[in-house]
């Protein structure tokens, strides 16, 4: 593979790092966190829970904020800005343009997420509680909302190659909450009485993304054990579908009239 | 465009950012008091099916459960204790919370005491049952919320067959201790006996970590203890009765007498005192207290 989309991958890296939004976003999750940690004064026997809950949760829609939001901006910003135009007269394909913004934001999620963790832990460790064997179970849930938040982008990437930063967003989201309701659709099917209805949403099921296989939070919580064949499938599934959407951005960016 | 003094404006801001926060919260404090919304708003459930909420929770069921769990604990707290309170929404709240989350094992454990709980509790024992008998549906490992179904069964609704059920069903689980086995079979034996209900409410104190619960258990586990005495010295003050002819004025009346090794006390300490009645009593002074519920005299039976 060609080493191209590595300079875009780390100027989209840097470029989110120097966002102050971003930051922001960090802030407010820490900022939950912390109040975790006051909502398990006020209740009883959950505090641990509270807070594996609080932060996992927060890892998880702070990080789907930024897929979604910057996520559908980095093609049209590039646009807008007209350096899309010098970066693309350089020895570049539009795929690899594409692939090296994919995983910039990608790397900066990551980042950011490691930053959260780190942050969830450090509640932990302020109630008072020495980490157990089964707090490795909140790094697979960690994981899982990574591997979420992997897919989310390449949805938000996808449809902004094609559409504007509202529209895309509304996509996303739309795609995003189909995803997460998957289950019901497909439990829609089976009560209905109409054969091509069943066929119907048989076929929805399969196709969106299938959101609830990433919600480890409340397993993580209560240490309960995950299946590794889970952790691999997940993994697969992950990827599998981010190539898909790439691949399909990269056939629609690379036919677009960009004059 | 003009160019102002920034150094000016900074202090501007400095000076007048506390001053407005200060009229906005004066200003949200006439609001309340004339429209006393937000109090009404705590009593109401806008959505009542856990099935809806689930759905509706976006997969963030777990926290969103969090939530339901300690609105029931604000609910019961802010209620228990008061005369004449109602409780019509604790049932509700423990229902959304437990659906959201079948694992938050203490909606079941606390969400059973608080819906038992009498006196200006809301004494609904028959929900609290199947709150735990669904726990257990989705808990089936979990031995302690059998130790709280039979303690229900046999504390609040005097159903000991059930009880004992409960117990040797919890006795089975893996990990579970090996007195449960001995106190399904005690229970099933001897139910409603104060050994026997001093002997369940030892297994609550062990089964809880929490200080509450235990603080609870104990003070009710000594109180059974100075019932089971006070048995003992009534059959003792008959014994010097039929020997002297007249009541024990005192514990030291029957020690004198040779029927006391030692002047009896309380668990706390405090010796035992006799009524003009010659029924043996608690010091006036001893912080024990009898509980009611297992003081009639069909309960005294050993």
């Amino acid at each position: 593979m060609s080493a191209a989309p590595m300079p875009v991958a780390v100027n989209t890296f840097r470029e989110a790092v120097r966002d102050r939004v971003l930051y922001n976003l960090v802030f407010f999750a820490l900022l939950m966190i912390g109040a975790a940690i006051l909502v398990g004064q006020i209740s009883i026997g959950i505090e641990r829970l509270v807070i594996v809950n609080l932060g996992l949760s927060a890892i998880s829609l702070f990080g789907l904020v930024m897929a979604i939001f910057i996520g559908v901006g980095l093609v049209s910003k590039e646009i807008e800005k007209r350096t899309l135009y010098s970066l693309l007269a350089k020895p570049i394909r539009r795929w690899e343009f594409l692939v090296g913004k994919y995983a910039g934001l990608v790397l900066t999620l990551a980042v950011n997420t490691s930053f959260m963790t780190l942050g969830l832990a450090a509640a932990l460790f302020y109630v008072g509680r020495p980490f157990v064997k089964t707090d490795a179970l909140i790094l697979v849930a960690v994981y899982f909302i990574l591997l979420e938040l992997a897919l989310v982008t390449a949805l938000s990437l996808f449809f902004s190659c094609f559409s504007t930063p509202m529209l895309s967003t509304l996509f996303t989201l739309g795609i995003y909450i189909t995803g997460v309701f998957a289950g019901e659709i497909r439990e829609f099917g089976e009560f209905t009485k109409s054969p091509a209805l069943r066929v119907v949403t048989k076929v929805l099921y399969y196709l969106v993304p299938n959101f609830h296989n990433f919600n480890a939070i409340a397993a993580a919580a209560h240490g309960e054990t995950i299946p590794l064949s889970l952790v691999a499938q997940n993994t697969l599934y992950a990827a599998l579908y981010v190539a898909l959407l790439l691949v399909a951005a990269s056939a629609v960016f690379s036919n677009r009239n960009l004059k | 465009m003009k160019h102002g003094n920034p150094a000016r404006a900074v202090w501007t801001a400095v000076v007048a950012t506390p001053l407005l926060f200060a009229a906005i919260a004066a200003l949200q404090m006439r609001i309340d008091s004339q429209t006393r919304s937000a109090a009404q708003e705590k009593d109401e459930l806008l959505l009542r099916s856990p099935a809806v909420i689930k759905k509706m929770s976006l997969g963030y069921d777990a926290l969103l459960a969090d939530v339901y769990w300690t609105r029931a604990v604000q609910y019961f707290g802010a209620r228990f204790g008061t005369k004449g309170a109602t409780y019509e929404l604790l049932w509700p709240l423990l229902d959304i919370s437990t659906t959201l989350d079948p694992k938050l094992i203490v909606a079941y454990r606390f969400g059973a005491v608080f819906l038992s709980e009498r006196g200006t509790g809301p004494g609904r024992a028959d929900l609290a049952v199947p709150l735990v008998k669904r726990g257990i549906a989705a808990n089936p490992d979990e031995w302690r919320l059998n130790i709280d179904l039979g303690f229900l069964y046999y504390w609040r609704l005097k159903d000991y067959p059930a009880s004992a059920d409960a117990l040797y069903e919890g006795s089975k689980k893996p990990g579970a201790p090996p007195w449960m086995a001995v106190m399904a079979a005690r229970v099933a034996q001897k139910g409603g006996s104060l050994d026997t209900s001093r002997m369940i409410w030892s297994g609550i104190y062990e089964s809880n970590r929490d200080p509450n619960i235990r603080a609870q258990a104990l003070r009710t586990i000594q109180g059974l203890k100075a019932e089971e005495d006070e048995v003992q010295l009534d059959a003792l003050a008959a014994e010097y009765q039929k020997r002297f002819g007249r009541l024990p004025a005192s514990v030291n009346d029957l020690r004198s007498a040779g029927l006391l090794a030692a002047i009896s006390v309380d668990p706390l300490g405090y010796p035992y005192v006799f009524g003009p009645d010659g029924k043996a009593a608690l010091n006036p002074d001893s912080p024990v207290i009898i509980p009611k519920e297992m003081s009639s005299p069909s309960t005294l039976s050993h």
